[in-house]
């Protein structure tokens, strides 16, 4: 087993991985920028690396640095955690040709996978039903294209080949716009991805987002961990995970996951991956893409398997080690979802809102499970995505599940940032969402997140505590008879405020943002 | 003795009336009635804990600029001073500019600046981007006018409330 392993990832997934390592006795070593010089992964770690300023193309995705860190600490593995560097196969690479083991797949397999084009041809090849489409047309000629989509059918959807995250994807109703679409679509994907290349995909609507989690180790075996649905999403962003799905039978489980496998062991993966699907009315089934990584959803996957840790799986597979139970038992044991808790406001069009985290009441009891990167006292960066935590329940079944989540949602409480809990409030009250009727394009077409409330009775508890604090902390609004009022452990609480929060900066700047990125 | 504080919240005024006697701390909300509150911060200041009628109810308190900032229950309140020059909207914490003035409602560095002195301003008109978290966010104008300054500076790193353009209002 390693001694010392790099992770070259920041926020939740660097604690999640850390927590791991920890248990297993390995040692950590952090990275980190200028801006999360004050985050509770380089506090927590055995060895901590500066990498450089905050902006991602100066730290995180560094690959030089990443290397330079590991080589100065003696790590012996990277874990690239998600985002980042996680699916660069240039990375994949350096690392192997420093010495360093990668805790992820061959580069060769995520070069293979990479491109939506060679996916698809690697899962044809294995007998993994894709999505019906045209896998070999260009611009240059028109007329193939033409009656490529005329076979397929209409709508159909031009994709870019490189593409990801929602970019170079058109949507195409009739034939007439079908030349447009493809020439936005090549532009698109030429500007963003460096390459024009495209292809047809017929539009599968409604389509569940179905996942399953696979784990493959050096000695050809391929276990699967079953499935994750995450249909619910917003601008190609999933914001609620679980597994199992309420659409996949314990037949429709089995054909999935010896799916899943195939395409793993086809593409000669290794590691811990996820192989996506998209799942129509009918139970059919459909690949999309291979995620060549650890997932942000992975924990749902674990509460429902008997506990297993995904990230221990994967020390130990990237060490040698054989998966434990390649013909385990593939249907799941009760209920997990997982709500991601953003920085954003959802009553303002989910702009992101960070700032200072000056209180935080972390959800706990049965069945609950909170992975986050906040703190009192931490400073949201600017620099990096809006995940804050990831809010993770299990129940003993679907509707216990939900009254869970809704029970940790309003356990947590944090002020500073303004977070999308409410949002996740309104959906787990939703009729539709609590069915289990639900697709991709569900929330944002079904689903409008209320006004707030004008009666609320909330506000007179605002009232009452605002009086009190104004009593209490100077600057604000008084008039007439304003004092303090004279409880004296207000009046020591109030000079403890004054107290909390101060970074040590000689005293002289009082009350402030205990940030580090100066 | 009671004290009274006022509050804008949300653009309607309120006034809250605290009176601390030797039997306990009374409470008035507006036109309302004094009711015996018990109430404690004690442990983390900013957080107290209310009991009204036997039933408890939670509050943290922390300032915001001028203002304060309440959570309860998951929803977030700005008590803002009342006649601040309208600041004080706010459905869950922002705040819209007086007449004459942009501040950006989030932090984020500057990724473009759309406008210069002398141009003319369309209500909803964007001028300015700040991108952050890795999203790119627009600024718009609240009203017509015309750009008086230019304050924020493309490439650099803005914070919550800080000036992005003055400008004159368009007459009515």
């Amino acid at each position: 087993m390693f001694k010392r392993v790099l992770i070259a990832n920041r926020g939740e997934i660097a604690l999640r991985v850390q927590r791991t390592c920890r248990e297993m006795g390995i040692e950590t070593v952090a990275v980190y920028s200028d801006a999360d010089r004050n985050a509770l992964h380089v506090r927590n770690a055995d060895h901590a690396v500066r990498l450089g300023p905050g902006p991602s193309n100066e730290s995180y995705l560094v690959i030089e640095k990443i290397i330079e860190a590991a080589k100065q600490t003696g790590a012996d593995a990277i874990h690239p955690g998600y985002g980042f560097l996680s699916e660069n196969a240039e990375f994949a690479d350096a690392v192997a040709n420093a010495g360093i083991t990668f805790i992820g797949p061959p580069a060769e397999a995520m070069r293979a996978l990479g491109g939506k084009i060679s996916a698809r041809k690697i899962m044809e090849e294995a007998g993994v039903p894709t999505v019906p489409g045209a896998n070999d047309i260009s611009l240059d000629d028109f007329e193939t294209a033409k009656r490529e989509a005329d076979r397929i059918g209409f709508p159909l959807l031009v994709k870019a080949s490189a593409g990801g995250g929602g970019r170079g994807i058109r949507l195409v109703q009739t034939a007439e716009d079908l030349e447009g679409a493809m020439r936005a679509s090549a532009s698109e994907a030429a500007s963003s991805f460096k390459d024009a290349t495209i292809f047809l995909e017929k539009y599968v609507s409604p389509a569940r987002h179905i996942e399953v989690q696979i784990v493959a180790d050096q000695h050809g075996n391929v276990q699967a961990f079953g499935e994750r649905e995450c249909s619910v999403q917003r601008r190609n962003q999933k914001l609620v995970e679980e597994a199992p799905s309420v659409a996949v039978t314990p037949e429709i489980r089995k054909r999935i996951c010896d799916a899943a496998i195939a395409a793993a062991k086809s593409s000669g993966y290794r590691n811990a991956g996820t192989v996506e699907f998209l799942m129509d009315n009918d139970g059919n089934f459909y690949f999309l893409e291979v995620n060549a990584r650890l997932q942000v959803e992975h924990p749902v996957s674990e509460l429902v398997y008997g506990g297993v840790d995904l990230v221990a799986l994967q020390l130990k597979v990237a060490a040698g080690e054989p998966v434990p139970d390649p013909d385990g038992p593939l249907n799941p044991v009760g209920w997990a979802m997982e709500c991601r808790i953003n920085g954003e406001d959802p009553f303002n069009n989910f702009v992101p809102s960070l700032g200072l985290v000056d209180f935080l009441q972390l959800p706990a009891g049965p069945g609950v499970r909170f992975d986050t990167m906040l703190f009192e006292g931490l400073d949201i960066p600017i620099f990096y995505d809006s995940l804050l935590g990831k809010l993770i329940v299990w129940g003993e079944d679907r509707p216990q599940a939900i009254e869970r989540m809704k029970r940790a949602l309003k356990d947590l409480i944090v002020s500073g940032p303004i977070t999308n809990q409410a949002f996740h409030l309104e959906l787990f009250d939703n009729e539709d969402f609590r069915n289990g009727d639900i697709y991709t394009s569900w929330l944002e077409s079904k689903f409008t997140m209320p006004q707030l409330p004008e009666e609320d009775p909330r506000l007179d508890t605002a009232l009452i505590a605002g009086g009190l604090a104004a009593g209490i902390i100077a600057g604000a609004t008084a008039e007439g008879t304003a004092r303090p009022i004279g409880l004296s452990r207000w009046v020591a609480a109030s000079r403890s405020i004054a107290r909390r929060g101060i970074r040590v900066d000689g005293g002289r700047t009082g009350w402030r943002r205990g940030s580090a990125s100066q | 003795m009671a004290s009274r504080f006022r509050f804008s919240v949300e653009g309607t005024n309120h006034a809250v009336s605290v009176e601390d006697s030797p039997e306990g701390v009374s409470v008035k909300i507006d036109e309302g009635d004094y009711f015996p509150i018990d109430a404690t911060t004690s442990g983390v200041p900013g957080l107290f804990s209310i009991i009204r009628d036997g039933v408890p109810t939670q509050a943290y308190v922390t300032r915001d600029g001028r203002a304060l900032r309440v959570i309860v229950d998951g929803r977030v309140f700005v008590l803002a001073p009342v006649g601040a020059g309208g600041r004080g909207r706010g459905a869950s914490g922002g705040m819209a500019d007086p007449p004459g003035i942009i501040t950006t409602p989030l932090a984020g560095v500057v990724v473009d600046v759309k406008v210069a002195e002398g141009d003319t301003l369309e209500p909803r008109q964007v001028v300015a981007v700040v991108e952050a978290m890795k999203m790119q966010n627009e600024v718009q104008a609240p009203m017509a006018g015309t750009v008086k300054r230019v304050a924020a500076q493309a490439g650099s790193r803005i914070e919550k409330g800080d000036l992005v353009i003055e400008y004159t209002p368009a007459e009515e």
